[in-house]
């Protein structure tokens, strides 16, 4: 072929390209990241390797986190139980135990997200390679992160209470969500922050003052019918709730739940609300994949 | 099976130089400022900057073609399309076959991580699959010769022992296709030419090769092909003498005669000695070269000079016609001259030029002539030191 008919072929391929499908970038970004396994189990062990390396710490980095959010918890729930005069009840500790464990890998998975297309810069401006794997690889560090902590955890449930129960099934379904949502926020604040440097103080920012919009330390039900349903609009909070229904309450989650209130009935949990984070989770992934895969060449030319 | 190769067609990349926004805050700004004042259009190609313009090469296998220009021609640019690190923003780059790269070959390494730790991170940002690295990791720590630092993490590595490593990974990749960045002058003079040999190893091998480097000697020795880029773009291609001699004309770095004067020039610098030049050879050189009319103005006290110049720009040598009491006037000339090549081997460019002897300056500079020198067996090294020997029997 001359060089002629290989110009006029390029021009034809570049056409091709210019009709954008959504299901054609899905399946590449598929292929690419199977393809790109070994990398990402490396950059993970990386990552877990430099945090536990010269920590004293150990293992308890692991648990540091969320064992810190349980114990703000419990002073707050003390707090509580010292004005209204009810009693403290070991449920309440497992509900904070749990949602402090779900809490910490969301806010520690993204706030080591957002960095990574920055933090890998030496990597993304000379080397090939599906960005995709730096915010996912930090995620999964986290993950190995807080799956240290949820077994330790395992290890007190039979002091606080906690039993086996049939609607422990829906565990996986909410922590798959979870991490759906972790991944979807952690490519967006990534390829945010490879073009905006100030991304990543917004992030930190609402990563520190997110734990007064998401019901951790307190019950949906304390903020009334109406705020009750208003919190549910946090994406993180039905997924949190879930977990606590589900591990510490043995609810089934696709039965309503509504409790007694001061001033009325106040609906704590619908199966529709899991629906709505569940759509902004999936919905939030496709879109932040291929907002995140639209911005990939241009990755090098920005961090 | 397709077969490797690299195919670089009308290759464009074009950058935004001046303000950039990276914060969200001058973004703000700046979207504020414009609300306020009218747009202005003007400043947007100013702004444009293109690193790459048009640029089409082939490399089949079998060829190793070096890229050579000077900084900001370019090369990292088209090596970083290449890689698909950038998009080109018009044209189509087709690698076919496993593309290594050795490009910034410590790129991954971690201080805090031990040797092993990162040859395994920087073989899998490479592409190796696990099993791979595993199979070959004793020959890339024997390669690097850090075997004994292996679990020491890397921050305590010398930059040569850490250079070395990342060397080591990059060449046992076994590639379809080799693309080499500025990696050849890695650790210490032994480990340069055990890298500079796996790299012909590699090229012998028949496996398509792009090299950019801006050791020329090392270009031409290494490569069939070279493409010589300036300002991004492709102002000679052809073979790497060819494209040398280009990137060193002096014309073509500015260094020009006195403009307006210029009674005598040379015309054409040829060789004529048959065979190969080696070391300790003769090496005849012939200057071809015309006076206007008018002959040489009597404030002018010309002379006939060549210099030669070793690939990586040195001055080896420059020699003038003075002591030969050779007096050029009116018309076409030629000068011959004999040379004794007493310099190591390598590539050397021989440029001539009419000097004038009472201001010192050239009058006419001719075009440069690239000569490759071959290993010699009068002498090694880098000096001719002319020794005699004589033996004389010693009587106990």
């Amino acid at each position: 072929m001359t060089l002629a008919e290989q110009i006029s072929q390029a021009g034809g391929a570049q056409q091709v390209d210019a009709s954008y499908s959504i299901w054609g970038a899905l399946v590449e970004i598929a292929k690419e990241l199977s393809s790109s396994r070994e990398l990402t189990r490396q950059l993970i062990l990386r990552d877990l390797r430099i945090r536990y390396k010269q920590a004293v710490f150990g293992l308890l980095w692991a648990v540091l986190m969320p064992g810190l959010i349980v114990l703000s918890g419990l002073v707050i729930r003390f707090a509580v139980v010292q004005m209204t005069g009810t009693t403290f009840e070991r449920k309440m500790a497992a509900a904070l135990a749990v949602k402090s464990l779900a809490w910490g890998f969301f806010i520690g998975a993204i706030g080591l997200a957002t960095p990574s297309l920055t933090s890998n810069s030496n990597l993304v401006t000379k080397v090939h390679f599906p960005r995709e794997v730096l915010p996912l690889s930090a995620i999964l560090a986290q993950g190995v992160d807080s799956g240290i902590g949820a077994l330790i955890f395992l290890f007190i449930t039979p002091f606080l209470g906690i039993g086996l129960s049939a609607a422990l099934v829906w565990l996986p379904i909410v922590l798959a969500l979870l991490f759906c949502l972790t991944v979807a926020a952690g490519l967006l604040f990534s390829c945010a922050n490879a073009f905006f440097r100030d991304v990543k103080y917004l992030v930190q920012m609402f990563i520190t003052f997110g734990i007064f919009y998401t019901p951790i330390f307190y019950e949906p039900a304390t903020l009334g019918p109406v705020g009750a349903k208003l919190i549910m609009l946090n994406p993180v909070t039905p997924l949190l709730e879930g977990l606590r229904l589900a591990v510490v309450e043995g609810h089934n989650l696709l039965v309503p739940l509504s409790v007694q209130a001061a001033k009325g009935m106040v609906v704590v949990w619908s199966p529709w609300y899991l629906a709505y984070s569940a759509a902004v989770a999936i919905l939030g992934l496709l879109a932040s994949a291929l907002i995140f895969h639209r911005a990939e060449a241009v990755y090098a030319e920005y961090v | 099976m397709t077969v490797p190769g690299v195919r670089c067609i009308g290759v464009s990349k074009k950058f935004r130089r001046g303000e950039h926004h990276d914060s969200l805050r001058s973004v703000i700004a700046s979207f504020a400022r414009a609300l306020r004042s009218r747009p202005r259009a003007v400043e947007k190609n100013d702004r444009e900057f293109w690193a790459l313009r048009d640029v089409t090469f082939e490399v089949e296998p079998g060829q190793a073609v070096g890229i050579i220009g000077a900084n900001g021609a370019g090369k990292s640019t088209l090596l970083k399309v290449l890689t698909r690190v950038l998009r080109p923003t018009t044209g189509i780059i087709d690698v076919r076959g496993r593309q290594g790269a050795l490009i910034e070959i410590a790129a991954g390494f971690h201080p805090d991580l031990t040797g092993r730790e990162n040859v395994a991170l920087q073989g899998s940002i490479m592409g190796m699959p696990a099993v791979e690295i595993a199979r070959k990791f004793d020959q890339i720590v024997e390669f690097a010769g850090v075997s004994e630092f292996i679990d020491t993490p890397v921050k305590r590595y010398s930059s040569g022992m850490n250079a070395r490593l990342g060397f080591a990974i990059a060449a046992h990749l076994d590639p379809d296709v080799l693309i080499i960045d500025e990696v050849l002058s890695v650790g210490d003079l032994a480990f340069q030419q055990k890298a500079f040999g796996r790299i012909q190893d590699l090229v012998k091998s028949g496996i398509p090769v792009v090299v950019v480097s801006h050791q020329l000697d090392r270009v031409s020795q290494l490569c069939t092909h070279a493409i010589l880029l300036d300002h991004g773009s492709v102002i000679c291609q052809g073979t790497p003498a060819e494209c040398i001699a280009e990137y060193l004309n002096p014309r073509r770095q500015g260094f020009t005669a006195v403009a307006g004067e210029s009674p005598a020039a040379i015309d054409r610098v040829t060789v004529e000695s048959e065979g190969e030049v080696v070391s300790g050879g003769p090496l005849r050189v012939r200057i071809e070269g015309t006076v206007g009319p008018g002959g040489v103005p009597s404030h002018v006290d010309p002379a006939v000079v060549l210099v030669m110049n070793a690939a990586n720009g040195a001055l080896v040598s420059a020699i003038g016609s003075s002591g030969s009491n050779l007096t050029i006037a009116e018309g076409a000339f030629a000068v011959d001259v004999e040379l004794q090549m007493n310099v190591p081997r390598g590539l050397y460019v021989i440029q001539a030029a009419v000097w004038n002897r009472r201001t010192e300056q050239a009058l006419g500079a001719g075009p440069s002539l690239v000569v490759q020198v071959g290993e010699g067996i009068l002498f090694a090294g880098s000096v001719q030191l002319n020794g005699r020997m004589s033996l004389s029997p010693l009587v106990t």
